[in-house]
């Protein structure tokens, strides 16, 4: 399983937080009430399941553990070496050993105890027991503190290592330390590795990523390897030696012919000598950087033989500066042609090709006639292409001048406007001039255009746009209209009638009697059955076009219910003292019941007196002011 | 993707935020809030192991200051000096204590002549019968009641074997029987899991000891041969004697210690200049004495 991806580990507790949490967790999860009087077995299920509970969850805890941390015999060679760099296998194996034997102790202990707890015909004995029980796991899992802190440094490195896929295209950089290796890859990749000037400024490997030929290139960024023997390395030259030797890459070793990075030609020859068996079937150049400062024709006769000497045997050297970015572009595309042929080669003289070859049928069309057709490819694409093999200069970006400027740069956007006076392009433009907005007058047509909006609007208006459509009404509205103004006309009639007639005699005055509601009914009922036989078929609303006007009040007040009596606040009170004393003394009685959140007088009776959601469980009286 | 150790590199180029010494400080000083707001609002279990670590800490910090304050001071050195009139030949010579030193041979041969036992626990509670044998009744109407099973840890030898059940009186269960102990030496100040030979007395009762139950006080007599102590006479001690400490069926262990001295060697091996192994005989007399 490629376990490329180690982020996903467990954190390791401390084994004081280990404990803890175990330890709590049994509190709350298993119940918690028992009593001397119940009978025994319910007393011995009790504390058997909390010994039970307990070692379920160190099994849990300590089997993740185990699990999550990769075998360095299931993940590809590369991660175990480095592996065994960074955290020495023994070390690893030896941690995840104890824990394993932990884990077993802790099972037994539980096993003995539970078998015990069958005999304890006691509370206390059962209790006696189970505390024995749980101290001893505890102890057992207090001894593996240290290596229970190893493991957490280890999963906090591990997850930051960077992901590098050991099987895909990888270019490989190495060298002498401060050569320009990490320079190299910031060129060319977007990685952010850190350059400074002083040695070994690269602790440990840094992976980017690229395009070329539409496909995904790593790069591989290393630490700076010093020429001794493989014996007295140190951790840090140990993990690019590791990537050397198991990642199946483009070599891109890397010499300063300045020799600013404090060693000389001699010595990175040797270096290059000695690592030479690691570059064994690995497509190699030579990267010869810093040539800005000096360049190879510069050099003294036996250093130009040197590159020569390279050349010969079939290395391709070239020259580079990672300043100036001449050469970067070709050491890429050099390295990337030469790794893709090695790969295909190598894929061709396996046994799966066969099975992919079988299966690829190129068809090639048979000429018609004498006729040319040449493949189309626009000039753009051709440009373009041609921008991406060779480094083209580009135009002068923004940003360039910003880095340029450093701190004086100012955006500046009114360089671009395009104006008729182009020395007016950074005139500042007031707001406001003779009581006029500039805003209203940027276009200069702007009269003109207003003047045809208004033709426009007229016509418009004279076309009767505006108003309501009626011939746009169907049918069936226009009958909703007549019945409509036959409901007003009836209407009206009836209360001509009603008002004609005579019957109630010499009539009191309105506030004495009460409202019927009876009279309204009538004349609804009347209208009603003339509306219902035509609006049965409408199911559809239709909106109605109409002029806006001022939303108007509502023009009829409703008529309150005891318009006959006063009110009972007011009966009785001769004047404005006695109704304000009145209020008072209804305020002041009603000040209570309020504090209780009482209804009324009433409202006397409390329904639940001990609610069982405040009281009750675990976090009974004293933990929550509020459910 | 972050790689490797990004968040130092950030801070190395970016530095850090604004305001972030001054937050740093404000929490740190908050600190002392929140662990007074803990230690008055908390309650119950968390309260409690709160408290007990709170007050290992303080020890700890009391012990650093009480440190710091010696390495200022001046301390009195007050050695013994001796009281009352003292002849002019001794002005100058400071205090000294004499004790008898006696060899450890003298003080064994005088407990043998004492025949006296120096044991851990003189005194030990006496287990009554209901408390260590329960009933069980048998029978086709459950009405015979003279099974008994034993309800302390016990210990059975090697080579035992049970009586056939039906005629077997006193039932030994498996899950509380027994092979090794935990026994402290107490001059040595550590604990070794040394396996049982047999019991030699339970304090409580005749019965116990044939039985084998080991409760506390129990004597019993543990294979010591892996510690590899050695008699005065060049002799390899391979059992000894040691009393149980605490209660093992409450535990689910055996905690036994050996008295300091005198020794109680039994049953020592020989080695001869041809390296033959023989058995030397006999007890030594003070084996056979009760405690009162």
């Amino acid at each position: 399983m490629a376990l490329y991806n180690f982020k996903k580990i467990m954190v390791v507790p401390t084994a004081k937080d280990f404990i803890d949490i175990t330890l709590s967790k049994t509190q709350r999860k298993t119940p918690t009430v028992v009593h001397k009087h119940y009978q025994i077995h319910r007393i011995r299920h009790f504390y058997m399941r909390k010994v039970k509970f307990t070692q379920q969850n160190y099994h849990d805890r300590l089997s993740q553990i185990l699990t999550d941390f990769p075998k360095l015999d299931d993940i590809h060679p590369f991660y175990a070496d480095l592996m065994n760099v960074l955290y020495d296998k023994d070390h690893y194996k030896l941690a995840l050993g104890q824990i394993n034997i932990a884990k077993n102790l802790i099972d037994n202990v539980a096993k003995d105890y539970v078998r015990l707890m069958k005999y304890g015909d006691s509370l206390y004995r059962c209790k006696q027991l189970k505390r024995a029980a749980l101290g001893r796991m505890c102890t057992i899992l207090k001894r593996q503190k240290s290596s229970l802190e190893y493991l957490e440094q280890v999963r906090q490195h591990l997850s930051r290592l960077p992901s590098i896929d050991p099987n895909t295209r990888t270019l490989l950089l190495c060298g002498y330390p401060n050569v320009g290796k990490s320079s190299f890859i910031n060129k060319v990749t977007r990685a952010d590795v850190d350059v400074q000037p002083y040695a070994f400024t690269t602790k440990s490997l840094f992976v980017g990523h690229m395009d070329y030929r539409y496909l995904r290139w790593q790069v591989v960024d290393t630490p700076g390897i010093l020429d001794h023997p493989l014996e007295e390395r140190n951790t840090i030259e140990m993990q690019a030696i590791t990537a050397l030797a198991h990642l199946r890459a483009a070599v891109l070793y890397v010499m300063d012919v300045s020799e600013q990075c404090g060693h000389t030609l001699q010595e990175q020859l040797e270096l290059f000598n000695s690592i030479r068996p690691l570059f064994a079937n690995k497509p190699l150049i030579v990267v010869a950087n810093k040539c800005d400062v000096k360049k190879i024709t510069e050099l003294s006769e036996e250093n130009q033989k040197i590159f020569a000497d390279l050349t010969a045997e079939g290395i391709p050297v070239i020259e580079t500066s990672t300043l100036t970015e001449e050469g970067v572009m070709q050491v890429k595309t050099e390295a990337c042609d030469r790794l893709l042929a090695d790969r295909v080669e190598n894929k061709m003289k396996g046994k799966k090709v066969h099975d992919v070859l079988n299966r690829l049928h190129l068809a090639m069309p048979a000429k018609r006639d004498d006729k040319e057709r040449p493949p189309f490819i626009p000039e753009g694409a051709l440009i373009r292409k041609r921008a991406m093999e060779v480094d083209a200069p580009k135009r002068r970006l923004e940003r360039d001048l910003e880095v340029e400027l450093g701190d004086d740069y100012i955006l500046d956007l009114q360089k671009y406007w395009d104006l008729m006076n182009e020395e007016e392009k950074h005139d500042r433009v007031p707001e406001v001039w003779e009581g006029h907005n500039i805003a209203d007058y940027i276009d200069p047509d702007i009269m003109k255009k207003l003047e045809d909006l208004e033709k426009e609007e007229e016509l418009k208006e004279r076309a009767g746009e505006y108003d309501s459509d009626d011939e746009s009404e169907d049918e069936d509205m226009q009958e909703i209209r007549v019945l409509a103004k036959q409901i007003r006309e009836k209407k009206q009639l009836l209360i001509v009638q009603s008002k004609d007639k005579d019957v109630h005699g010499p009539r009191m005055p309105r506030t004495t009697t009460k409202v019927r509601g009876g009279g309204q009914f009538k004349i609804i009922t009347a209208v009603s059955v003339l509306v219902c036989t035509r609006f049965a078929r409408r199911s559809r609303s239709i909106t109605k076009k109409r002029k806006r006007e001022a939303s108007a009040p509502p023009t009829s007040k409703t008529r309150s219910q005891s318009a006959s009596r006063p009110p009972r606040d007011q009966s009785g009170i001769r004047d404005p003292k006695m109704a304000k004393k009145a209020k008072k003394m209804m305020k002041n009685s009603q000040k209570d019941m309020n504090r209780q959140g009482k209804k009324g007088e009433a409202d006397r009776h409390v329904f639940d007196l001990k609610p069982k959601h405040l009281l009750a469980g675990k976090r009974k009286s004293g933990t929550n002011d509020y459910r | 993707m972050p790689q490797n150790e990004h968040i130092e590199l950030h801070r190395k180029r970016h530095g850090q935020r604004l305001d972030h010494h001054e937050r740093k400080r404000k929490k740190e000083s908050r600190e002392v809030h929140e662990r007074s707001h803990k230690a008055k609002k908390l309650i119950g279990l968390k309260a409690k192991l709160y408290h007990k670590q709170r007050h290992a800490e303080k020890i700890q910090m009391k012990k650093t200051l009480k440190m710091h304050e010696q390495r200022k001071t001046k301390q009195k050195n007050d050695d013994k000096t001796p009281e009352g009139a003292v002849p002019a030949y001794l002005l100058d010579r400071e205090g000294q204590s004499r004790a008898k030193v006696l060899s450890n041979m003298i003080k064994q041969k005088r407990k043998e002549k004492a025949g006296k036992w120096e044991v851990p626990l003189p005194k030990v509670r006496a287990q009554g019968e209901t408390e260590v044998l329960k009933v069980i009744k048998t029978g086709k109407r459950q009405k015979k009641a003279w099974k008994r099973m034993v309800t302390k840890v016990c210990f059975v030898g090697d080579g035992f074997t049970r009586k056939p059940p039906k005629y077997e009186r006193f039932i030994r269960p498996m899950g509380l029987r027994f092979k090794k102990a935990h026994v402290t030496h107490p001059e040595l100040k550590a604990t070794f899991c040394l396996p049982i030979l047999g019991v030699k007395k339970n304090p409580s009762s005749p019965l116990y000891t044939s039985l084998g139950v080991i409760t506390k006080g129990t004597v019993v007599e543990v294979n010591v041969s892996e510690l590899g102590l050695v008699t005065q006479g060049g002799k390899v001690i391979w059992g000894k004697y040691a009393q149980v400490t605490n209660n093992p069926e409450n535990d689910g262990c055996i905690n036994a210690t050996v008295p300091g001295y005198p020794e109680f060697t039994r049953n020592v091996l020989t080695t001869t200049k041809n390296t033959k192994i023989q058995h030397a005989v006999g007890f030594q007399s003070q084996d056979h004495q009760e405690d009162r």
